[in-house]
């Protein structure tokens, strides 16, 4: 039973005047409530890792010896000032695509890439323009490129997808983003592992399934957690690519 | 066709079948079961989300309104009681979800060291 | 409440209302949208449609944590009945807010792929066999359409349409959301932070809804109405010095219903606890102009024969009653809603003090 000392609010009748001040009060926390959870929620949010496009520099030619891990690499043997010879690219379609079929036939030829540089300390993917010139066939030879094997090695790190890793998105990496990562790894984008400590001097390597097949399906249960895996690596130009053994990951502890 | 196509298709049929559901109802059944509905059209757009939505409701009603099977006690059974349950499960399910997203978090592996496990075979060109 | 329905029915008191929720929401999004970014000042700022979405995610989560506070608080203390008055509004606007961080998510991390963006969100992820790296997401489908569903079903048409107690136990579905929108906040983003305002800030929101309910259910069970004895088909509702003038005692039904018994001006009437727009406790009300009034959004019924007063046509069943000794009883059979029944007067006691 409710007792007579208790205020009753009707809707559609002024507030009885006791009631007003606690609903003041109300009023004020429920507004400073929001006010600071908006401020405190939105100025802490974690700093994205320092990469991105770089539109400002403005589209990038430079050619090269196509070779598909199965994703495509391009060694570089005429750059730019931006992009120099012996460099080694990563190489993205526009979009959450990759460039497969775009580069399927040119195993080991010359071809003229133009696109837009994705930066992350240094510069290692490049997304091809959508258009014509994106891809162009170059007369002449491809002179023979090294592939060094480095072993195998057991890593801990993330499997990302490149282009985000590299700034298409900020952030691009984790389990937020993992649905995002698994889309480009479906759509062919080259996949990336990023490595608990550097090796070599490199922190990242090219993913691929074992004997140069693409990215298992199991891989992709594992997309932005942390695991430890093994694989054999190998050096191509200044990238290191590792093939995954499947049966070897396993999330790290803690 | 894959799972999320069908998924998606089925949305679709039952969005259609809601529009259908939607037009008939506001052009004569809403008269039909509610008189503070009749000569009031300004309401009626908002009105068809929830049909589209929950057409199956609508027709159901619709049928026990219009064929006078209506029990008014069934008014007044009030579910204020429930909340015994919801004051007992919600609690228990936010802790349990909190906890079990907490646990499984993982701190990124800085202190694993990368380790060669064998020699590479012989370089090839 | 009108005879004929609009769309919406607005007053004062729900101008303020809105206009304070109002102008908390667009607080907290445009620091959350235009302020933060200089205060973070990033090297490598955080994309805007991420931004965008954390602000209005964050919103949507904050507003429904408040909104289901209300409930518990309302229970718990008569005074934030104020609050639950225009809760509607307040639940209709989240839902805009939800779906505005659901499309900046849908156009971003599901776009620019080669395949349509719903049904990316369908297939991209489907680890449903672990717990992180589970595609939270569904949770996300699962809140949404089951705030689209109570926003769309929102109208006062919907609740006589439905009936209270289907309208309520659809609108129930708000806990299940919440529960959902637990863990797809900690199955997801939670995952990645390593500044844990955001993580602390949300734990303690969901733990005080949990703690309220629980609380709330708790009192209730506590302190809540009792069941009456019943003797052959009359319920004893309690002594006649009991209700004081213009309120009324409430008594639990062999069937789980509630009656409540009013004394106005002197007599008894006895009418359901349930108010026929949404189902609101009418005997924790007030006589007011001789009107039995409901304490959650005001619909008034004349006590004798539970009818609104005209234009009004709203109803609620009567019961009969009778005086045995000093003993008020009820008869648990419910006269269907309209039905007028005689007023019982109390016997003039004597006061208390003339008789010391």
């Amino acid at each position: 039973m409710s007792d007579k000392n208790t205020p009753f609010f009707v809707g559609y009748l002024p507030s009885p005047g006791p009631l007003r001040w606690f609903l003041m009060t109300t009023i004020g926390l429920f507004i400073a409530t929001f006010v600071s959870a908006g401020l405190f929620i939105g100025a802490t949010q974690d700093a994205p890792m320092p990469s991105g496009f770089r539109f400002d520099y403005g589209p990038q030619t430079v050619t090269g010896v196509i070779e598909l891990t199965p994703y495509p690499i391009l060694r570089v043997t005429q750059g730019n000032e931006l992009i120099q010879e012996g460099k080694t690219l990563m190489l993205a379609g526009q979009g959450k695509n990759g460039i497969d079929q775009r580069v399927m036939e040119a195993d080991g030829q010359l071809r003229s890439i133009t696109g837009i540089v994705l930066q992350r300390g240094t510069i290692d993917m490049l997304q091809v323009d959508g258009r014509a010139r994106g891809v162009v066939d170059v007369e002449g030879t491809a002179p023979p490129m090294e592939t060094v094997p480095l072993g195998r090695w057991s890593l801990a790190g993330e499997i990302c997808d490149g282009k985000c890793l590299y700034g298409a998105m900020r952030p691009g990496t984790g389990l937020a983003h993992r649905a995002c990562a698994a889309l480009c790894l479906i759509g062919d984008v080259p996949p990336v592992f990023v490595s608990s400590q550097p090796i070599e001097g490199s922190d990242f390597m090219l993913i691929t399934g074992p004997d140069g097949t693409v990215l298992p399906r199991a891989a992709y249960d594992f997309i932005g957690q942390f695991v430890s895996l093994e694989g054999d690596l190998e050096r191509r130009g200044d990238v290191m690519i590792l093939r995954i053994d499947p049966q070897t990951m396993e999330l790290t502890a803690g | 066709m894959d799972q999320a196509e069908i998924i998606l298709m089925i949305v679709r049929i039952w969005g259609v079948i809601g529009a259908v559901v939607a037009l008939g109802f506001l052009t004569f059944g809403i008269d039909q079961v509610d008189e503070d509905a009749q000569d009031a059209y300004v309401f009626r757009p908002l009105i068809v989300p929830g049909i589209l939505l929950i057409w199956p409701i609508v027709i159901w009603r619709w049928f026990v309104l219009a064929t006078g099977r209506d029990h008014w006690p069934n008014r007044y059974h009030t579910r204020r009681r429930n909340h015994h349950w919801v004051g007992m499960l919600m609690p228990i399910a936010i802790i349990v979800i909190l906890a079990t997203g907490w646990s499984v978090r993982q701190t990124w592996p800085a202190h694993i060291a990368p380790v060669q496990l064998s020699a590479p075979q012989e370089p090839t060109q | 409440m009108s005879v004929k329905y609009i769309p919406v029915q607005w007053n004062q008191n729900k101008w303020i209302y809105d206009a304070v929720m109002l102008i908390g929401v667009v607080a907290f999004l445009y620091i959350f949208l235009f302020v933060t970014p200089d205060i973070l000042s990033h090297d490598y700022r955080i994309n805007p449609q991420v931004h965008n979405a954390r602000a209005f995610g964050a919103c949507a989560f904050l507003m429904l944590t408040v909104i289901l506070c209300i409930g518990p608080l309302a229970r718990i203390d008569k005074r934030f009945l104020p609050l639950l008055y225009n809760r509607r509004h307040f639940g209709v606007m989240t839902t805009f807010v939800a779906l505005s961080h659901a499309s900046y998510i849908i156009n971003w991390y599901f776009a620019f792929a080669r395949s349509d963006k719903y049904e990316a969100l369908l297939f991209a992820n489907t680890s449903y066999t672990q717990i992180a790296g589970f595609p939270f997401e569904v949770f996300g489908v699962f809140a949404l359409t089951t705030l689209l569903i109570l926003a769309a079903t929102s109208h006062d048409f919907w609740l006589k349409f439905l009936t209270p107690p289907v309208w309520k136990r659809l609108h129930s579905l708000i806990y299940v959301a919440y529960v959902a929108i637990v863990a797809h906040v900690s199955l997801g983003i939670l995952q990645d932070q390593q500044n844990h305002v955001f993580s602390f800030i949300f734990m303690a929101g969901a733990l005080l809804v949990a703690g309220l309910h629980a609380y709330a259910a708790w009192w209730q069970w506590r302190g809540g109405d009792s069941r009456g004895t019943v003797r052959d088909g009359w319920l004893t509702v309690g002594n006649i010095g009991e209700i004081e003038d213009g309120l009324a005692k409430i008594k639990v039904l062999p069937n789980g219903d509630r009656v409540a018994v009013f004394n106005q001006a002197g007599k008894l009437s006895a009418i359901s606890n349930a108010c026929a727009h949404q189902n609101g406790p009418l005997g924790e009300g007030r006589i007011l102009d001789c009107l039995v009034t409901c304490p959650w959004h005001g619909f008034q019924y004349n006590v004798t024969d539970g009818r609104s007063p005209a234009p009004f046509t709203e109803m609620v069943p009567t019961f009969n009653l009778r005086l045995r000794g000093a003993d008020i009883e009820v008869h648990t059979d419910p006269n269907p809603p309209g039905t007028y029944v005689e007023p019982v007067p109390l016997p003039q006691l004597q006061p208390v003090e003339t008789l010391a």
